[in-house]
């Protein structure tokens, strides 16, 4: 699997190209700052970008900008976004193009290489892979009026562990239930969305799509 | 001979007068400039002839005139040309001499100028006035021309003639004050009172110092006071003048400004022209006096203003600098407990790791795990800790998305409508996005709330955010921490923060800052 690194801290980047050769990544470039990740983005067609939010030239959303312009040239690029923070507008303005293959996680969740390559492979199929933290957040939201309101506990817990970008098997793991059990939940959850059946994968990034209230 | 020379001296100023624009100012060194002081010390040779030709035709004095004159040109023309215009000033005092002279009854015959002035009946004597004014008028010009010594205190004096506010009344005018309390003190004054004569001049003399001194203090104190009392005194002297006119026949002993009120004609004289002239005098002061009032009012009410800022300035400055190293305190504090005290703890696990390496490889693996769990917990700190300081969002998009990304992270549905310029200033943005955060956090836990709008708007230089709730209502500054904390750092920046919350609600929240912080920086919107 081909990789494009934008990670302008020397030591960080080198660690991921590190990290990710030794788990069978192949890496087609490691860049530093937002216009060489824009070109190594197009011009390479990696499978996946690793973008870190915060590159130069200004130091403030110059890498999410760029996998943004990426992702208009190459529709669904799949693009892994790291931060050191993780907003909700990010995250909205990420799968705003309903593509899918978009990740936004934490930088630390690299600690975890198990779980960062399982981001990595999940984002290249085209899923959706949004940090534990954003979705917390989503869960802290008390919203009454929106679709997602109808949805029961339990399907929102289904829901959360989808946007975390969970297949079905490891939610069932997680949630203890069999996973026939999950795909009943999934499919309520489409339903009440409004979400009409088509490409699994798809309904996925809508369904997430709707629980980030755009 | 004599008018060969007279045609020089004004041959020569014409010339100067038209070619000679760059002549003068410090003359340049060298041979040029040798030459030049030269040429305008030549002027030097006809204004000697034209004295010694007034001193009665001494032919041996011209003679020696003449060659002191060549002297200085040939020798120091330098030195020639500086005193050329006192030269020339010196016959302007000849001719005024000579018109005093020709009325005390003087008839013998001199050439003065181009007038051969001789006899008082003479109507060629009337000519030797002005042209001693000329001459005198000439002499200052060719002063501040050669840049001669002497000619800076005659600058200053044109200057300050010439006073830039015109039309505004110059405090110089205050030294009206001493003529007029001369005047009032010959008019009124012991020496002379109601036709009774003062006998004894040790009074007179304590009088007039006591009056010399109170008009010097005032002029001192306040030349606008000084201005105003002589206007005031000049209308009244001038009244007074025309009163004597009308109503009082002769009243020897009795001095109106320059005319003793012995005869009718001076009384009339002393009221119709120098009390007139008074009244005119004092009626083209009063606008420029009360003006002048004004301006120290608006002075006056400008340094109460600025007082009242200062205060405002010291109070908030100290609120600031408070507020920051309490800010820095919490900073230190939370990064001692925190981030660093949990390094600490990954230092530790890595190094009992490294020891049990070999021998408790499963023992090892754990305290690894530890480590990474440990670090893991620093960087959420530091990341809540850098949210405080600064919110990265608000550094990567400004002021509109940070309120927005607040919004989004809100337990509660939020809108946000934002029209705000792209340069707000960071310390500005700082502080309304702290402050619409307290007020939301305050909505969240207190108001019950279904929704929340914040508006963000900017008109006439303020920036205006306004946080509405459809919740309980009942919110007071004055009694929570929150919003009393959003007021003292909002005045840093000279902003307000207002609520309104009855019973029942709506609350509503409203911030307003001044776009540009009110330090040397600016900024538009």
């Amino acid at each position: 699997m081909r990789i494009v690194i934008g990670e302008d801290l020397f030591l960080l980047r080198e660690g991921l190209v590190r990290l990710l050769t030794a788990h069978g990544f192949e890496i087609a470039a490691a860049v530093g700052s937002a216009p060489e990740l824009l070109q190594a983005l197009t011009e390479q067609r990696p499978d996946v970008g690793i973008v870190d939010v915060r590159l130069p030239p200004t130091h403030t959303d110059d890498g999410l900008r760029a996998a943004l312009a990426a992702r208009k040239q190459v529709p669904g690029l799949p693009v892994l976004v790291l931060s050191q923070y993780v907003e909700q507008l990010y995250a909205r303005e990420l799968l705003a193009d309903q593509a899918g293959g978009v990740g936004y996680l934490l930088k630390d969740r690299v600690f975890n290489d198990e779980a960062f390559t399982a981001a990595i492979r999940g984002v290249a199929a085209g899923g959706t892979v949004l940090d534990p933290e954003v979705v917390q957040k989503l869960i802290v939201r008390r919203s009454r009026d929106e679709p997602v309101a109808r949805l029961t506990p339990r399907e929102r817990e289904v829901l959360a562990l989808m946007a975390e970008g969970r297949s079905n098997a490891a939610i069932a793991q997680r949630m203890f239930i069999t996973e026939k059990a999950v795909s009943k939940h999934a499919a309520g959850i489409f339903g009440k969305l409004d979400l009409a059946p088509s490409d699994d994968d798809n309904r996925r990034v809508l369904a997430v799509l709707a629980y980030l209230g755009s | 001979m004599y008018f060969v020379f007279m045609a020089a001296l004004l041959g020569g100023t014409a010339f100067v007068l038209v070619r000679g624009k760059g002549l003068a100012r410090p003359s340049p060194a060298g041979l040029r400039g040798r030459i030049r002081a030269a040429g305008w010390g030549l002027l030097l040779i006809p204004a000697a002839v034209m004295a010694a030709t007034m001193s009665g035709r001494a032919h041996a004095l011209a003679v020696a005139e003449l060659a002191v004159a060549a002297a200085l040109v040939l020798g120091a023309p330098r030195l020639a040309a500086r005193l050329v215009p006192y030269a020339v000033i010196a016959l302007g005092i000849l001719g005024l001499v000579l018109a005093v002279k020709y009325h005390d009854g003087f008839t013998r015959s001199v050439l003065y100028g181009i007038v051969p002035a001789g006899g008082w009946e003479t109507w060629r004597d009337q000519l030797v006035l002005p042209e001693a004014g000329l001459f005198f008028a000439l002499g200052l010009w060719l002063l501040l021309k050669v840049n001669a010594p002497g000619a800076g205190p005659v600058r200053a004096l044109i200057a300050r003639w010439r006073d830039p506010a015109r039309g505004r009344i110059s405090p110089a005018l205050g030294l009206l004050l001493i003529p007029v309390t001369v005047m009032t003190e010959l008019l009124l004054g012991p020496r002379y009172w109601f036709g009774l004569q003062f006998p004894e001049v040790a009074t007179i003399v304590l009088a007039d110092a006591a009056i010399a001194t109170a008009s010097l203090v005032l002029l001192f104190r306040s030349r606008i006071w000084a201005a105003t009392v002589a206007e005031a005194a000049l209308l009244v002297l001038g009244a007074y003048g025309l009163a004597i006119a009308a109503f009082y026949p002769d009243v020897p002993g009795f001095v109106y400004g320059f005319t003793p009120l012995d005869t009718m004609h001076h009384v009339a004289f002393a009221g119709a022209l120098q009390g007139t002239a008074l009244v005119g005098l004092g009626l083209w002061l009063a606008p420029r006096v009360l003006r002048e009032h004004q301006g120290s009012a608006e002075l006056a009410e400008r340094a109460s203003q600025l007082t009242e800022r200062v205060q405002t300035l010291t109070q908030t400055r100290s609120v600031a600098v408070d507020t920051a190293a309490a800010e820095l305190r919490r900073i230190e504090r939370d990064l001692h407990d925190g981030a660093q005290a949990r390094m600490v703890a990954v230092g530790m696990s890595l190094q009992a790791a490294e020891r049990l390496f070999t021998s408790n490889p499963q023992a090892a693996l754990a305290l690894v795990a530890e480590a990474k769990e440990s670090s893991s917990r620093a960087l959420t700190e530091l990341r809540d800790l850098v949210r405080g300081i600064y919110p990265p969002v608000l550094a990567d998009r400004g002021l509109g998305d940070a309120i927005r990304a607040l919004a989004l992270d809100a337990p509660l549905p939020v809108t946000v409508d934002a029209d705000l310029p792209d340069n707000v200033e960071l310390p500005v943005a700082s502080a309304v996005y702290f402050s619409v955060a307290e007020a939301l956090a305050n909505t969240t836990k207190h108001a019950d709330a279904r929704s929340v709008q914040i508006n963000l708007s900017h008109r006439g230089g303020m920036l205006r955010a306004a946080v509405t709730d459809d919740g309980v209502g009942g919110a007071d500054s004055a009694r929570g921490t929150g919003l009393a904390g959003v007021e003292r750092r909002l005045a840093t920046f000279d902003g307000i923060l207002a609520v309104s919350s009855p019973p029942g609600g709506p609350t509503i929240v409203v911030i307003e800052v001044p776009c540009a912080s009110s330090s040397a920086k600016t900024s538009s919107c």
